[in-house]
Formats: structure tokens, C-alpha cells, sequence
């Protein structure tokens, strides 16, 4: 199995975005290409052929689902797992974003120190 | 992570959570101006992004350590999305009034921002060392004579008995199996103060307080102290009152799994609804949610809640109308109704409670809150309603509910077929226990004969206790001559029972009658068979048990 190292990450908002950098790249290791907005994400991710790609739901323009559908036009895409970051709020969201073609959903408030786990763990599994 | 990396990242991450927590009256400012200027003049975008910002305070307060904020953002969004799902914009006065509550609590959560409390996930009691099955228990004593008569006494209530004269064997036995209970003497040769420190070297060594009842020659206030100090559940003098002892044992090692409390949650916010279930659900209990008011009479019925958690305020009739309505049906009198409003005014609430209502909830409601003002309320209610249904000397079912019962379980084997056997059970001469010994040996004795049934007989047998010192059971898939069978050995060991008294030790008898389906396939026909058969027993010389038969005479 290819080790996870390039995650592409998109995410509006900035203290967030701080925690969630400091976690991946020094917890985690990994090589992060940071996005702002749904639109900078389709601008860099053919740039940057992310193995791993981590989106936030709730933004503003371009959402994490309309981001999603967006990058699946991309044929080089095509076969990149995406992971949708959300505060969930009811049952039966995380059922809902899986259908729209995420592999998982990571729960916010997140941890900063187990985040980076947490993504190895949705990875592996997806090359299992 | 190597430790300076990790310390670096610890150090990272608080200077982000000091940025966060001074940014934070910043935004919470933003939404007070988005909502005050959806007041003045609506617009369905201004609420979209106040949706949002609220969704990002979810998502992150707790990320930096704001578990309270995260809470209230939390609850506020919920009421939000759930208005924007169903349509509800422009909000209507009372929509916004609740809105403006939940702001208000999210406001006041992050002026206490500081909150260093981690989250807790609210979650139903548990005792991880109750096994109902272990009937296992030790008894440590010196004098050999006691313990033996004692051991072969508490055995007939299906207790196995295990006894140890020394401390430093008692102690290795208990670690490897730790029992349900232990009865413990304090004085030994050995250590006059013994059963103490073996207690307390236990309670160490298994990490938990093992339920023991003391036994000791000395009656003296400062041993009974000094018992409850090490975690003693229970303190005999001797000469020991076995069924007194049996009570206790039967106390603290029963632990009859409760069903899981029932919810019935109405609340016309099907996002809300679902929260409050989801909380519930988390802390063990099982919910259903009614989301339109005038739909709740099935629900009522099918579900048999033992609660009924209800929002005040609903299109089409208000809570208050609908606790009218529920309590004018009989059957429905004594079932809790807890409202949850965002209503502060007392005089409100009060009208609310004259309505029927039980309790008032306000909201926001933080989710251990919740948890455990329902938890509170359900159990005081079944311990109620237990009352109401059960014999209070014996704890077993009363005169009218075991005739209730024997209707439903006869009316089940005639539709679906099977076996049944209803029994009466007397004590024999119980007036000349009474005369002798007085009423509360009496009673004692009747509440031995009330343990031995039932842990003699199965779960799915019934028991009950018709009235003074007469018994009912009906068995369930058995037939009659089985029944007559199981009550045979019952008999005869109640008989070997010793019970105490100053005047000496006694024994008692009992007799029975027995009648069965499908010989007999009426409640009332039944039930005077059993009659009959008990009469029989009695005349043929007590101390027996006898099947009805139409041809004796």
C-alpha cells in the first residue's frame, strides 16, 4: 500500500485552517496543499495530484458537495478519496454525505492530536 | 512525537487558542448584528449566513477548547437548520422569540469561555459488577459450627455457599473469584480487628467495593462505625437473624436489569426532535418522536412511554392543550409530562403545571441536564407505579394484578396455543405463627415464602400475593402436573427453613392446589379449581400439594 503523504485541504475559515495545518504537518507529517475556497481547491489540485482530499461542508460560494461534484469533472481525480469535514449536528448526515461519493466524514470539533490518525486509519481502509 | 516536538506543538496550539478566544466576542458580535438586522428587515440570505457563522462556532469551539460555546452554537444551529428545512422563513414572532433564546445562551457561553471542561458525553448508570447470575457468596468466620448451619440455610434461597475459617485463605479465594456478596466476621484469633483489614486489603486489590455484610458479637456503635468506614453494606450482631441476613443478601446482590426508560418526545422542530432523541438515545433510553401534535394518541398507546417530553409551543394546539387531552383519559392520570419551553416567566410555567404538566424544562437545555432531570422523574414514577401494581410487604404483584394476568396469559395460550398452570399457595396454620411468635415474625415469614418463589421459579412464571398469608402463580408453559411437580420441592424445602425468634427457632409448612389449561379454559373456572385443590390439600392433613380433579369428590 502507497503511504498517505500529499493531502489537499479546503477549508474557509482561518483559525481552523491554523489548527488543522499545525495537525496534519507536524503530528501527521504530510505534505499539505492549504486552499481557502472551494474554487482556489480546483484551481491547485491538478498542480498539486493529491493522494487524499480533505473538504470542509459548510462554505461560503462553492460548499464542500458542489467542490466535490466540481472535482469529479476531473478525470486525473477521478480516483482520489475525498473526505468531508463537518460539525454534525443530526444522525443520519454522515449517511447523506457518503452518498454524495465522500469515503468518510470527519467530525468537527476535531482533535488536533488524533486528527492525523484518524485520516491513516479512512486511508487505509480505503486500500484495504 | 518526540517530547520536544510535542511540546512545541502544545505550545502552538495554546497561542491559537488565546487568537481564537480574543476573536471570538468579534464574531459573536457578527451574528447579534445579522440576527438585530433580520428584526428590522427580513432577508432569507442574511439568515443563510447566519446559519453558517453559527455552524463554524460548532465546528470549532471545542477544537480550541471551548466545550460550552461548541454546546450552545450547537443547539442554536440545530433550530436554525431546522427552520430553514421546513420552510419556516420568515420566521414567524414566536420562532424568533426562540431563536432570540438561544442566541442569548450562546452569548453568555462565550463570555464564560474559559471554561477548561472536557467534554462529557452523558451516559446512564452502569454498575459493571452486577452479575444476576452470580450467586456466589463467602463466608468468613472462625466458628465453624455457625457457619455451617448458616450455609446450609441460605442455600434453599439458591445461594451457593462458600466458607473460610482464615483470613489469609478467604483473602486468595476472593481474589481469583470475587463473589456477590460476603458475609464477614470481624474478630479472629489471628486479629481481633480482622474482617476490617480484609475488607479494606480487598476493596484495594479488586478495585471496587465489594458488597459485605458484617457479622460480630459486638453491638457497639464504634464497630458499626467503623464497618460503614470500610464500605460494609450491613452490620448483624449475633446471635444472627438468618431471614433478616437472607433480606440483605437478597438486597445487595439482586439486580434485576430495569427495562430502558421509554421517551415519547413531541415536538413539531423535527431537528429538534431528533436531538433531544439522540441525547436520550446515548444515555440508554429508547425514544420515539411525534412531530405532529394531533398524531400523538398512537404513539401513546403503542409506545406506552414513561415520559412524555413536550414542547410548549406547536402550530395546531399548544403543549399545554395536549397535556389536557392526555390526562383527561383515565389510563394516562399518572404519566409524567415534562415540557421544555424557552418560556422564563414562572407565572407561565405555573399555568403550565395546572394544565397537567409535571415539570418545566428551559431551553436551552444543556444535554447532561436533560439527561438527568428525566431520569429522576421516570424512576420516582415506576417506583410509583409499582405501588400501585405490587404487594408492599412482598414487592410481589397484587390481588388484582395477578387476576389481570392470569386473564391475558389465558386468553394468549387459547390463541396461540400451549400449556398453563395456575396454583394457590397457603401457609399452613400461619394464624398460630402470628398468636405465638406476633406479627412481624409473621411477616417475616411470609417474606421468606415470597423469596423462595421467586427464586425458585422461572422469570416467565408469575407470583403474586392474593392476600394475607395466601400466594398465586401462574406458570407459563407448564402443565399442571409439572407445576404440582416444582411446587412439590418448594414445599419441602420452605419446610426445612428454620425461622428465629427469642421464644426458639420454628419451621413452617405450606400446602397447594393446582389447576391447568387446557382442562380448564376459563380464568374464573381456573381459579376456583386451584381453590378447590388447595381445600383438598389442606383437608387431606396440610404440608402438601394437590392437582384439581372434577372426579374427587
Amino acid at each position: 500500500m502507497v503511504e498517505l503523504n500529499r493531502i489537499l485541504y479546503v477549508e474557509d475559515e482561518p483559525d481552523i485552517r491554523a489548527v488543522a495545518k499545525l495537525a496534519l504537518e507536524m503530528v501527521g507529517g504530510f505534505t499539505l496543499e492549504v486552499c481557502s475556497s472551494g474554487q482556489e481547491a480546483l484551481d491547485k489540485a491538478l498542480g498539486f495530484a493529491p493522494q487524499l482530499i480533505l473538504l470542509d461542508v459548510m462554505m461560503p460560494g462553492m460548499d464542500g458537495p458542489a467542490t466535490l461534484a466540481a472535482l469529479r469533472e476531473l478525470p486525473e481525480l477521478a480516483a482520489v478519496p475525498v473526505i468531508f469535514m463537518t460539525a454534525k449536528v443530526q444522525p443520519g448526515e454522515v449517511a447523506h454525505y457518503k452518498e454524495l461519493g465522500a469515503v468518510d466524514v470527519i467530525p468537527k470539533p476535531f482533535d488536533p492530536m488524533t486528527l492525523s490518525d484518524a485520516l491513516r486509519k479512512i486511508w487505509e481502509r480505503c486500500h484495504g | 512525537m518526540d517530547e520536544d516536538k510535542a511540546a512545541k506543538m502544545q505550545a502552538q496550539l495554546r497561542a491559537m487558542r488565546e487568537v481564537y478566544a480574543s476573536q471570538l466576542p468579534g464574531k459573536i458580535r457578527q451574528i447579534e448584528e445579522a440576527w438585530a438586522g433580520l428584526q428590522s428587515e427580513w432577508n432569507d440570505e442574511t439568515f443563510q449566513t447566519l446559519h453558517r457563522m453559527v455552524h463554524s462556532l460548532t465546528g470549532s469551539g471545542a477544537t480550541f477548547g471551548f466545550t460550552l460555546l461548541s454546546e450552545a452554537a450547537r443547539a442554536l444551529e440545530i433550530l436554525v437548520k431546522g427552520l430553514l428545512a421546513e420552510g419556516k422563513i420568515p420566521l414567524s414572532s414566536s420562532h424568533r422569540d426562540e431563536v432570540s433564546v438561544y442566541l442569548k445562551a450562546l452569548g453568555d457561553a462565550s463570555k464564560n469561555a474559559d471554561d477548561k471542561e472536557p467534554a462529557k458525553q452523558p451516559t446512564a448508570p452502569i454498575t459493571p459488577h452486577c452479575d444476576a447470575n452470580n450467586r456466589l457468596i463467602f463466608l468468613v468466620d472462625d466458628d465453624v459450627a455457625l457457619a455451617e448451619n448458616f450455609g446450609l440455610q441460605i442455600s434453599y434461597f439458591g445461594y451457593t455457599i462458600q466458607t473460610f475459617s482464615t483470613l489469609g485463605e478467604a483473602f486468595r479465594a476472593i481474589i481469583q473469584t470475587p463473589p456477590a456478596a460476603l458475609v464477614l466476621d470481624i474478630d479472629f484469633p489471628e486479629d481481633s480487628l480482622g474482617g476490617f483489614n480484609l475488607l479494606e486489603q480487598i476493596n484495594r486489590e479488586i478495585g471496587y467495593v465489594l458488597p459485605t455484610l458484617f457479622i460480630s458479637a459486638h453491638g457497639e456503635l464504634e464497630f458499626r462505625l467503623k464497618a460503614v468506614r470500610t464500605g460494609g453494606c450491613a452490620y448483624f450482631s449475633k446471635p444472627l437473624d438468618v431471614s433478616a441476613l437472607i433480606d440483605k443478601l437478597e438486597e445487595v446482590t439482586s439486580c434485576k436489569r430495569e427495562e430502558p426508560y421509554r421517551i415519547l418526545i413531541v415536538d413539531d422542530s423535527r431537528a429538534l426532535a431528533e436531538y433531544y432523541a439522540t441525547i436520550l438515545n446515548g444515555a440508554g433510553m429508547e425514544t420515539q418522536t411525534v412531530i405532529e401534535p394531533l398524531a400523538l394518541m398512537e404513539p401513546l398507546l403503542e409506545f406506552m412511554p414513561d415520559l412524555i417530553l413536550m414542547d410548549v409551543y406547536m402550530p395546531e394546539c399548544s403543549g399545554l392543550e395536549l397535556a389536557k387531552v392526555i390526562r383527561q383519559q383515565e389510563r394516562f392520570v399518572s404519566i409524567p409530562i415534562v415540557f421544555l419551553s424557552a418560556e422564563t416567566d414562572m407565572e407561565k410555567q405555573l399555568d403550565a403545571m395546572s394544565l397537567g404538566g409535571d415539570d418545566f424544562l428551559t431551553k436551552p437545555i444543556r444535554p447532561e441536564h436533560l439527561v438527568s432531570s428525566i431520569t429522576a422523574r421516570v424512576r420516582r414514577s415506576r417506583v410509583l407505579r409499582s405501588f400501585m401494581v405490587r404487594d408492599s410487604l412482598t414487592g410481589l404483584l397484587n390481588h388484582t394484578t395477578i387476576k389481570a394476568q392470569l386473564d391475558v396469559q389465558l386468553a394468549r395460550v387459547k390463541r396461540l396455543g400451549g400449556k398453563l398452570a395456575f396454583a394457590m399457595l397457603d401457609i399452613d396454620h400461619f394464624k398460630s405463627v402470628n398468636d405465638t411468635y406476633g406479627h412481624p415474625t409473621g411477616d417475616r415469614v411470609i417474606r421468606s415464602l415470597s423469596r423462595l418463589l421467586q427464586q425458585r421459579l422461572r422469570t416467565s412464571d408469575v407470583v403474586g400475593r392474593y392476600g394475607g398469608e395466601e400466594f398465586a402463580v401462574i406458570f407459563n408453559d407448564t402443565d399442571g402436573a409439572t407445576a404440582v411437580k416444582v411446587l412439590d420441592e418448594i414445599r419441602h424445602d420452605f419446610g426445612l427453613i428454620r425461622h428465629r425468634h427469642e421464644k426458639g427457632e420454628f419451621s413452617v409448612t405450606i400446602s397447594a392446589g393446582v389447576s391447568g389449561f387446557p382442562a380448564i379454559d376459563d380464568p374464573a373456572v381456573m381459579n376456583e379449581a386451584a381453590d378447590k385443590a388447595l381445600y383438598e390439600a389442606k383437608h387431606g392433613g396440610r404440608n402438601r400439594v394437590v392437582l384439581f380433579s372434577p372426579f374427587a369428590a
